[in-house]
Parts: structure tokens; sequence; C-alpha cells
């Protein structure tokens, strides 16, 4: 379907909050489109992710409960389109279901998408071998040029895969298991999956991610950044936390990085944290690398590590934008989701936009950016006959598209 | 503002089901009960390293908890001891630096006069020894002197002590073989607990290794007899006064064509004089009334394989830790009035130092369980990648 079809309008309630520069006003770069021919469709988490090849966004929403639409929005053409349900496509049967895709869709070094499947519900972590348990999610394989899904394996039985990142290098995928949080490397050439143990407590921080080298990241329970060395096939812990302001609550360090967004030209990894802070990571190919701490993410009158994020883009003018509010975490504003801008050269951040809950509740997916700077959120927001029709929970999924330079129409 | 209501009930309700999906409640989380931060790789505090940290030997000395540990292949094994009272890891050691070549310290521990305790080594490699370790515990921390090997080209897989008459039992790995070692008696090999050709052609055809069948713990009952499993499925005992070994009647409580499975994974000696005892197979609880020999099936906790701990605590109550991988842990306890209560799975806040209060570690995967000296507190030890010391207080 054409994206002009399903266009949305997309009210916005402008906060008074500076004055709007020499740009064009925010509303004017934001288009937000629901995802067609899925009418239960419940929610989308941080299951959006980038082909350069195709020049194609891909997005997995769920009805988290048994059903996952794979969605493929064309760059160049502006249409969003349903490729399928991930079971009918991967062929899974009726005791293999999976809740969502709750990790990234990444592309592989072969121009392949690459993502995982999550139980997403309760009846994922007890039920087990239980006819109505949950058998373990998968890894699997978007062909975009043959338009083919192929399910690549399990990680841990029982266990969902939570993220995955790939080294684009030689197309190692790297997942992490829940609730059992542990690092799973998949060399696909050998098809052998290295199950490298436990690496966090009792919760699973859902970011994983890789720099240029291959080399991919996590965090330990106490916020400490731990590496595994693609050459080297080694796991190196930093020495200290990524720091969080004084107060923050152990289960907040514990929940680790819920955002990152890449700048290769400078050769920076920006990381968001559940603390509410954010960093300036520059990685290096052989030990951890150097950390700049950024400052919070928001500065209101909650405790400074009290805002949630979980998402962070970098527009093509180098600065870094985010949506803040979430989960009964909101700030002064009051029940609203409000959108930053930041400068990380100066710190400086802007609040240029706030949404009401119908217009915005979350944005659990994020770190897309096009060839033409517009990024790309996994987005959604609240409606009360998506509740009715659906299951607890519900929401109204929708891609959420903005271009920092140049309004949409 | 109804339609605000309306949007207010939509946020709740999804906050409500992002909380169902962390699993935020429901734990076993018990006031008091804490989890000691005894491993983190890259740590400027005293832990132990990643990958050498699985806690499959545990026994509770006054106030230390002293931990033997099982690494990855290629890596040595620690003890270790914790004091309860200040919640910290106050002492580890290399093994490496008293025995090279371990990889395991799986036996669990045998008690000795005075605090001491025993416990046994598995080699890096098969055909190459364990070792016997005699494990002291001063101001200065975790002391070991090694006794030596006692089966050639064999580890040691489960050992017991009996301090009165100064002996040691064990079962070796891979062959299975019980042996007594005490310093009037020597060393004394008994062949009859390891397994037949028919066994091991069982076994062969369930794709089992000695890791998988042979007795995981050994136990005396009050008259000095010793206790554990052999081929297949059954219980033996040994008699130190006559230095003979009997097959009890019964078989260990099986599962129908699962019975292969049988051996024993842990066991308590009771107020009562009874042996209670965890199959690893099928994860049942047993009764073994040491004067009949009979073995009664209790039944299984919770639905999963492996019961890996037992140990009764003050209140008279026996409290054990069912099911593992491909699973995970979950504690019950069990009285005859009561039966059965699955506690569930073990979610305590960790202590360490400069850790923020909040940090809460999660117990999937739990290979041993003792309770302190006054029976007042249970402990139990991970065996993870990274593993921690879990303790809470039984009321």
């Amino acid at each position: 379907m054409r994206a002009a079809a399903v266009l949305v309008p997309f009210v916005l309630v402008l906060a008074a909050v500076g004055r709007a520069e020499e740009r064009p006003p925010v509303e004017t770069q934001l288009l937000c489109l629901d995802y067609p021919g899925f009418p239960d469709a419940h929610s989308s988490w941080g299951s959006i992710g980038y082909s350069t090849r195709y020049d194609k966004v891909y997005v997995g929403v769920t009805n988290h409960r048994d059903r996952i639409g794979l969605y493929e929005y064309d760059v160049p053409s502006r249409g969003l389109r349903l490729l399928g349900f991930v079971a009918e496509m991967a062929g899974l049967r009726t005791h293999e279901w999976q809740g969502k895709i709750h990790s990234y869709l990444v592309e592989g070094p072969d121009g392949n998408i690459y993502f995982s499947t999550d139980g997403g519900e309760d009846r994922q972590e007890q039920l087990m071998d239980h006819p109505h348990g949950y058998g373990g999610g998968f890894f699997m394989r978007w062909e975009p040029a043959t338009s083919k899904l192929t399910r690549l394996g399990k990680g841990l039985p029982f266990d969902s895969i939570k993220n995955i990142a790939v080294d684009e290098v030689t197309g190692l995928l790297y997942g992490i298991s829940y609730p059992q949080a542990h690092l799973l490397v998949y060399d696909l050439l050998r098809s052998d999956v290295a199950d490298l143990g436990r690496l966090t407590s009792g919760y699973v921080p859902r970011v994983l991610f890789t720099d240029w080298w291959g080399n991919a990241y996590y965090v330990d329970w106490r916020q400490r950044l731990v590496k595994y060395e693609r050459e080297t096939e080694h796991l190196a812990f930093a020495r200290d936390p990524l720091p969080s302001f004084d107060g923050t609550p152990g289960l907040f360090v514990m929940s680790g990085i819920t955002a990152v967004a890449r700048d290769r030209e400078a050769g920076i990894i920006y990381v968001m944290t559940y603390g509410s802070r954010l960093f300036a990571f520059r990685p290096a190919q052989r030990g951890i690398g150097t950390v700049e701490d950024l400052g919070p993410i928001y500065e209101g009158s909650r405790p400074r590590w009290d805002y949630w994020c979980r998402n962070l883009a970098r527009g093509k003018n180098g600065k870094l934008y985010y949506f803040v509010g979430g989960h009964g975490r909101y700030t002064e504003h009051g029940d609203k989701v409000l959108m930053m801008e930041l400068e990380p050269r100066t710190r400086a951040k802007r609040h240029i936009a706030s949404f009401e809950f119908d217009r915005l509740l979350d944005v659990p997916g994020s770190g897309v950016v096009d060839k033409q700077g517009t990024l790309y959120f996994a987005a959604r927001r609240a409606d009360p006959k998506a509740l009715a029709a659906g299951d607890s929970g519900s929401s109204v999924p929708c891609l959420l598209m903005f271009n920092p330079e140049r309004p949409w129409r | 503002m109804r339609r605000h209501a309306a949007l207010f009930f939509v946020v709740a309700a999804l906050a409500a089901a992002t909380g169902r999906s962390e699993r935020t409640t429901g734990f076993f989380a018990p006031a008091g009960s804490f989890a000691i931060e005894i491993s983190l790789e890259n740590s400027p505090y005293l832990r132990l390293p990643m990958g050498r940290s699985a806690v499959t030997s545990l026994a509770i000395v006054g106030d230390l908890a002293v931990g033997g540990t099982s690494a990855e292949p290629g890596k040595g094994p620690f003890l270790f001891a914790v004091s309860l009272s200040r919640r910290r890891l106050v002492s580890v050691l290399d093994l490496d630096a008293v025995v090279p070549g371990q990889r395991a310290i799986q036996s669990g521990f045998g008690r000795g006069p005075n605090g001491v305790i025993f416990a046994g080594t598995m080699p890096q490699r098969e055909g190459e020894p364990g070792h016997l370790l005699r494990v002291t515990l001063s101001e200065a921390g975790v002391h070991a002197t090694d006794l030596g090997c006692p089966v050639a080209g064999e580890g040691v897989f489960a050992l017991t002590a009996d301090a009165g008459r100064d002996t040691l039992y064990g079962i070796t790995h891979p062959s299975g073989k019980f042996f007594s070692m005490s310093p009037s008696d020597g060393t004394r090999v008994y062949d009859s607990t390891a397994p037949d050709a028919a066994a091991l052609a069982t076994y062969r055809r369930f794709a089992l290794e000695p890791g998988d069948y042979l007795s995981r713990r050994l136990a005396l009952d009050r008259e000095g007899r010793v206790y554990g499993s052999q081929p297949i499925s059954k219980v033996f005992r040994f008699d130190p006064s006559t230095r003979t070994i009997e097959v009890l009647p019964g078989d260990l409580p099986a599962v129908w064509d699962r019975r292969v499975l049988g051996r024993v994974d842990s066991w308590a000696l009771g107020p009562d004089g009874l042996l209670y005892g965890g199959n690893a197979g099928d994860g049942q609880l047993f009764r073994l009334d040491p004067a009949s020999g009979r073995i009664v099936n209790l039944g299984k906790p919770i639905m999963m394989p492996r019961l890996k701990g037992l140990a009764f605590a003050h209140d008279g109550r026996l409290y054990g830790v069912a099911g593992g991988q491909p699973g995970y842990s979950h504690l019950f306890r069990y009285d005859p009035t009561e039966g059965f209560v699955d506690l569930g799975n073990p979610r305590f806040e960790m202590v360490g130092e400069d850790l923020p209060p909040g940090i809460l570690w999660r117990g999937f995967q739990i290979a041993t369980l003792e309770v302190s000296e006054d029976g007042g507190y249970v402990v139990m030890g991970d065996e993870e990648a990274l593993s921690q010391l879990m303790v809470f207080p039984v009321r």
C-alpha cells in the first residue's frame, strides 16, 4: 500500500519551548504511518532496521501473543507494506509460536536482514515444555532480494533472544537471551552457536550493539561495558561502570543501556542508559575504549535519573533526537511524551515537541537513519479502541519518521 | 475528560503488561534475603573470575560459607570463604597453587573434627588423577593441604567424611568405584559400585556419560554407614564395621522407562534419623529408612529433573532446590504434614562493595544448598559463568 494512502494526520501539541530558529515547524518534519493489514496489531518494540543496500526500512509488529507482521517501508516510493507474518513465512509449527520481535533488525554484510524472536508474555518463562509453553526464540534472516524468510535456529532452550547485533565485517551474529541473559555468538558459516554464559543479574538489559570492527558490547549488573572482542574471541569487562547520577536505584543501574546511535565518521557510538544519562563512547579495536559523559538526557523537576527514554537517533546534522517519557515515568509536563534535540558538541538540549498519549505513547525502536537523513522510530500510541479490541496493554503501533533537515510536504 | 480517563486506563494497562513481561513479581524473595557478590570479572574487589566460579561444593562452618568451584575446561577451580555476618567474600584460594591440573571441586564437602572439611577434585583431563583436600579456615583465610590421589587415574566425583572414624569415603570418576581412606586403614577400593558391561551398554544407548550417572553425593546414617547410588538406579550401603557393600532392595523412584537416569543428586539426614534424597533423573524426593533399607517415593516437587540440594532448617522442614538446565531452579520445602511447597525461583538483592541498593540477582541455576549451623539460614550457590551466593533466613 502506498504510504500516501495511509498517512495519518499527525497533529502536534508543540510546547512553548525555545524560539523556532531558522527551521521549519517540527510538525511538518514528522510523519506517522499506521501498519496496514494487521487489525489486531498491538505494538512494536526495538524491532526496526534499515537496509542500506535496498534503501528500505524493516519493522516487526506484533499482536503480542502469537502473530508477528514483518513490514517494509520502501524509501524511494514511500510505500509501506506487509511482507507477511513470520510464522507463515518461516514455516513455524504451532508449538514453535513466537510472541514478538524485540530485537533490532540488523543488516549483515551480505545485505540480508537479521533479527530474533521473543516469547513476549508470561507463558514464555515458566510453562516451558508444557503444551502451552514456549520453546525458545529463533535467529531469523530476511533476504530482500528473494523475499525469503529463513529460521536460522534457536539459542537456549525456552529462552527468548531479546536482541541481536551483527558483525558487519564477517557477519557473525550476537544474541542476548532472556531471561537468563546468556551471550550467544552465532557463526553462520560454521553453523555454530557458542554460549558464552550469563552476563548479568535479574534483569536483561535490552541493548546489545557492535562497533565497526565487529566487536560486540553489553553491560553487566554494575553497568560496566562488556566487550566480546571478535578477533581474540575474548570477553573483556570494563573496570568501571558507566556513571550513574547520585541516588540512581540499583534496579535502574542493572537495567543498563536503553538505546544507541552511531556516528561512524567521528568514531562515536552514543549510549543512553536506563538511568537517563547519555555518553559518547569511542570504541577501540582492542580494549574497551573511552567514555565521555554527555550528562542528563533531560533536566526537570524529577531526579535526573528518573526520565524514561529508550530511543536515540542521530541526524545528518550531527544532532541527537530522542523521546522522553513512558511506562509511568513522565516529566513535569505531565502525561506527555517529549521530543528532544541534543547537540553533542555543546551538550545543549532543546525540547522541540510534546505529544499527548493519543499521538505518542512510547518509542521503543530507534537508531535508524536512511541515506537522505530521515530518522525512523518504531512507536506506539494509546488507543481505547485498540484496548477494547485487543488484549490488555494494546496500543496502536506506528512508524514514525522525522527529517531534521526538511519538511515532508 | 472521558477521553483522558480512557487514555489513563490504557497507559495503566500498558504498564501492567510490561511489568508482567519482565516478571517483576512472584519471585521468592523473603524479608532478610540477600545475594553476596562473589564473582565479578576484572574486579577491583576480592572476587572470583568468570568461568571459574560455579559453586559445586558448599559447607557452612560457623560464620563462614565455604565453597569449592568448578571451572570451564582449561581453567582451574577455587576454594573460597564468605562471612555470612559481614555478607562478604573474605578469602579465595586458587587451587592451581595447591594442586595444579584440576578443573572442579564438585564432590561436596565431608566434615572432619574441629571445623576441618575435606573435598575431592576432578582433573582437567580424564586419566589424570584427582586429589583429596584437607581444608582449614583461619584468620589468614582458606588453606588446603593435598592428601594425594586416592585412586590412580581417577577423579573424585563424590566425597563424605566420618569424623568419628577419621575416614573419608568417595566415588571415583569415571569408573564409579567406591573407596575409603583413613590413616589407620589406608585406602581401600571397592569395584562393585561401578557399572558392569551390561550397565555400560545401557548407558551407551542413552548417550549417558559417567558424569550423568554416577552418584553425585554420599551420605552417612547415624551408625556411620555410607549411602550412595550405583547403576542402574540402585542404592548401595557400605558398612564400615564389616567393610561390606550391600545393594538395597528397592530402586530409586523412576518415571517409567527413564529408570536409566536414576542416581542420587543430594542427601540430607533428617532429625528423625531417616535419610532424604533427591533423584537427579526425574527430580523425585525419596526417603530411606536405614533400619529397613526401604525407599519411599515422596514425589516430585516440580516438573523438572534434578534435585541438587537438600537440608533441614531449624523449623524442622526440609528445604531443597530442584530443576535447572534447560529450565530454572525452584526452591521448595517439604514436611510430611504440609507436603511440598514450591517456593519458586529466588531473586534477592545483591550486596557487595560499591553496589547501589536495588540490584537483584536471580538464581536460575543453583547447584548447592546448605543451612547454617544453627539452621537459621539457607545458603545456596549458583553454577553460572558468573556465580553468586544466595542466602535467606528461615523464620
